[in-house]
């Protein structure tokens, strides 16, 4: 018994030391950070170990722990996102599109970066449109912009001498293109679709404004798009439900002519298509002023980080010089950084020539903490409801005037 | 001598059962009692997620809102035709798999396992191989019905509100069917050979022997089985929202598929909670049939 107490003693004892030692031992590692980070890449076989193994070798201090999150069409990656801060377990920082921002604004999850960027000589490497773009409602620069991509037409040259530059030239060019079971324009009205649509809705007059779906020239710009299906069938019939993946294989195949997409496919069209692909801005709406959809990607530092410092040198580290074009290459856009654009070789040149000729009419969608659930909802529904002749394309507008004003 | 029970042993008698359960208890009450109070508590309120400051109590606002909105009744029926087509075509299908599976044939073991693949796959895999096979311009389905002279253009049968549904749940009875097989084969197999002999013996056709015998024989199987499958396809969302996510229109809206919508995508959780529930209530007669059926079982 004696024996026991002796032996409990000993481990109580020796417990205490090494609990001791230990909180001793914590000054020097509490010098020691990590950084937690979410990020997505189209191909989830990419990863950013090498970045993160160069950034660690030039801050000691700092770990980072970068996770990948599945991407799910934006769904799965913006659920986790604000479920991790509901939950407070937020990362440190991550990937952020700007059609979240006012939604995590209004959370105030979002650590205001302006103080940060003023001491950072990446800035002036980043065009100052992109920043117009990227801040918010209230002034504040919450978001690091990190890389991009534009929508563009993609065209099949052995289809079509040249790419339309008006809508006129592009119904023309559909319909001379559609014969039997090929198609002028792989309409994508499933989930992402808005983008193809506002390239001749929003490009076309319509805006998100009071009253900016609903205006004469908007109403007009949406029938036109609609009757591209109901009244020209220029476009499969398995429009309403076609996502990414059917518009590129169906483009692939030699199913449809034109499709709009952006440069991060341009890599599988070149492999399958070699010449036979190629592209330009999408086609202007005579007296329009035009509109494509920005797609952008950022980086963001949460509020609830206990690293703040630690996490916007790793963001800002992805976005200056040649981290910038590393990361670029696993994500498939293209580098946001200057320095870095005038040597890009990670795509065919024509591919980013149209990117940057599309620059000028690059848009976002509203910073409204509506917007995504426009995107992932409301616009696919209404859209497949248009083109299945269930409501009128007029209908379609209305929906998208009240869910943004009432 | 017979030995006396004191009161201490009575009183520890009557607690033992009692703490073996309550392990089970507590996990149960952890992982469904807890999140059922709390989308109970957030179907009484305005709770959308990104707010999370701003959470009014509204009542019964969510529920007379699901009232008036259109999509909740479109969803509400296109649920009822699917629970009913579904578990009906995978019932028949499963007898007529199990009552084959039950002759002698040399490669029956092998029948057996093959059988019970397509329940064994992930649904995000069953969801993703149908929408390719049903794909308007790769497909194999409209290959081998454009080779066959069967149509004469490809069929784009997960965008048209007419072939949709019926497409999503053509993939769902070749799922499912599977656990009938399986389930009312072990039945089966409870059934006396003397019985069916007699049976015969008596004259019965092969009809009259699977309508008398068999299916009586069985009856209480059958009836577990059609209610357990009942709940899981009511509750069931993975292979529609892969599928279609519900579309085009809201021609594959069901019950569960449209709260899941309202909350993961609208992120109106008070909204989502709210069509969850009523789900729920209207689950809660099947659960109520299974629970009488099964404590009755337990009572024999």
């Amino acid at each position: 018994m004696g024996e026991t107490h002796m032996k409990r003693r000993t481990f109580l004892k020796l417990a205490g030391g090494t609990a001791l030692a230990g909180s001793l031992a914590r000054p020097a590692l509490a010098q020691q950070v990590t950084v937690k980070w979410w990020y997505h890449f189209d191909n989830p076989q990419n990863t950013p170990a090498e970045l993160v193994a160069k950034f660690e070798k030039e801050n000691p201090g700092i770990k980072v722990q970068a996770e990948a999150i599945p991407w799910g069409g934006g769904n799965d990656y913006s659920t986790r996102m604000f479920a991790s801060i509901v939950a407070g377990n937020a990362p440190d920082c991550a990937q952020v599109k700007l059609n979240n921002q006012a939604r995590l604004m209004e959370m105030d999850a979002l650590a205001p970066l302006d103080d940060y960027l003023k001491g950072w000589a990446g800035r002036s490497d980043i065009a100052d449109n992109i920043w117009t773009l990227n801040r918010a409602s209230n002034g504040k620069q919450y978001y690091l912009p990190l890389h991009y991509v534009v929508l563009y037409l993609y065209y099949r040259t052995d289809m079509m001498a040249k790419a339309p530059a008006t809508t006129e030239e592009f119904l023309a060019a559909a319909k001379a293109a559609t014969k039997g079971d090929v198609y002028g324009f792989g309409m994508r009205g499933g989930g992402g679709g808005q983008d193809n649509w506002g390239a001749f809705v929003l490009g076309g007059g319509a805006n998100f404004s009071k009253g900016g779906m609903v205006s004469e020239k908007a109403l007009a710009a949406n029938r036109w798009y609609v009757g591209l299906a109901r009244e020209h069938k220029v476009v499969p019939p398995s429009a309403p439900a076609d996502g990414f993946r059917q518009i590129v294989d169906g483009f692939k195949a030699g199913r449809s002519a034109m499709i709009i997409h952006h440069i991060g496919s341009s890599a599988e069209m070149v492999a399958a298509l070699g010449d036979k692909v190629s592209a330009a801005p999408v086609p202007a709406t005579p007296g329009a002023k035009g509109w494509t959809q920005f797609g952008d990607e950022s980086n963001a530092v949460f509020a609830s980080s206990k690293n703040k410092d630690a996490a916007f040198k790793w963001i800002s580290f992805l976005s200056t010089g040649e981290n910038n074009a590393a990361l670029a290459k696993l994500s498939g856009q293209l580098p946001i950084a200057n320095s870095a654009a005038a040597s890009w070789k990670g795509h065919e040149k024509r591919f980013v020539d149209a990117s940057v000729a599309s620059l000028p009419i690059a848009g976002v969608l509203p910073d409204s903490p509506k917007t995504a659930d426009f995107a992932t909802t409301v616009w696919p529904q209404n859209m497949q409801r248009a083109l299945l002749g269930q409501i009128s394309p007029d209908d379609m507008m209305k929906a998208i005037e009240t869910h943004f004003n009432g | 001598m017979t030995p006396t029970r004191t009161a201490g042993g009575n009183a520890r008698e009557a607690v033992t059962p009692y703490l073996f359960l309550l392990p089970a208890l507590l996990v149960t009450l952890a992982v469904v009692l807890v999140p059922v109070a709390q989308t109970m508590w957030m179907s009484l309120h305005d709770y959308v997620l990104f707010r999370p400051k701003n959470v009014p109590f509204i009542g019964l606002g969510n529920f007379a809102r699901l009232l008036k909105d259109e999509v909740f009744w479109i969803s509400l029926a296109n649920s009822a035709w699917w629970i009913g087509l579904v578990v009906s075509l995978q019932f028949a299908l499963g007898l007529v798999t199990a009552l084959l599976l039950n002759q002698s044939f040399w490669w029956r073991g092998l029948a057996r396992g093959l059988i019970i693949i397509p329940w064994a796959l992930p649904s995000v895999i069953i969801g993703l191989t149908w929408t390719w096979m049903y794909d308007f311009n790769v497909g194999v389905l409209n290959d081998v019905l454009l080779r066959f002279g069967i149509v004469e253009k490809p069929v784009a049968w997960l965008a048209q509100p007419g072939t949709a549904f019926y497409s999503i749940v053509l993939a769902l009875i070749w799922q499912g069917f599977p656990f009938f097989a399986v389930t009312i084969l072990a039945g089966l197999q409870t059934i006396p050979d003397e019985l069916l002999e007699a049976a015969e013996i008596d004259g019965a056709t092969r009809f009259q022997r699977l309508r008398s015998v068999i299916l009586p024989s069985i009856a209480g199987v059958i009836g577990t089985a059609l209610l357990l499958r009942t709940i899981w396809v009511a509750n069931s969302l993975d292979v529609i929202l892969v599928m279609t996510g519900g579309g085009p229109g809201f021609a594959t809206h069901t019950l569960p598929l449209y709260a899941f919508l309202k909350a993961y995508s609208g992120m109106e959780f008070g909204y989502g909670s709210a069509l969850a529930l009523v789900l729920t209530l209207l689950l809660l007669a099947v659960v109520f049939v299974y629970v009488r059926r099964q404590s009755r079982e337990l009572g024999r």
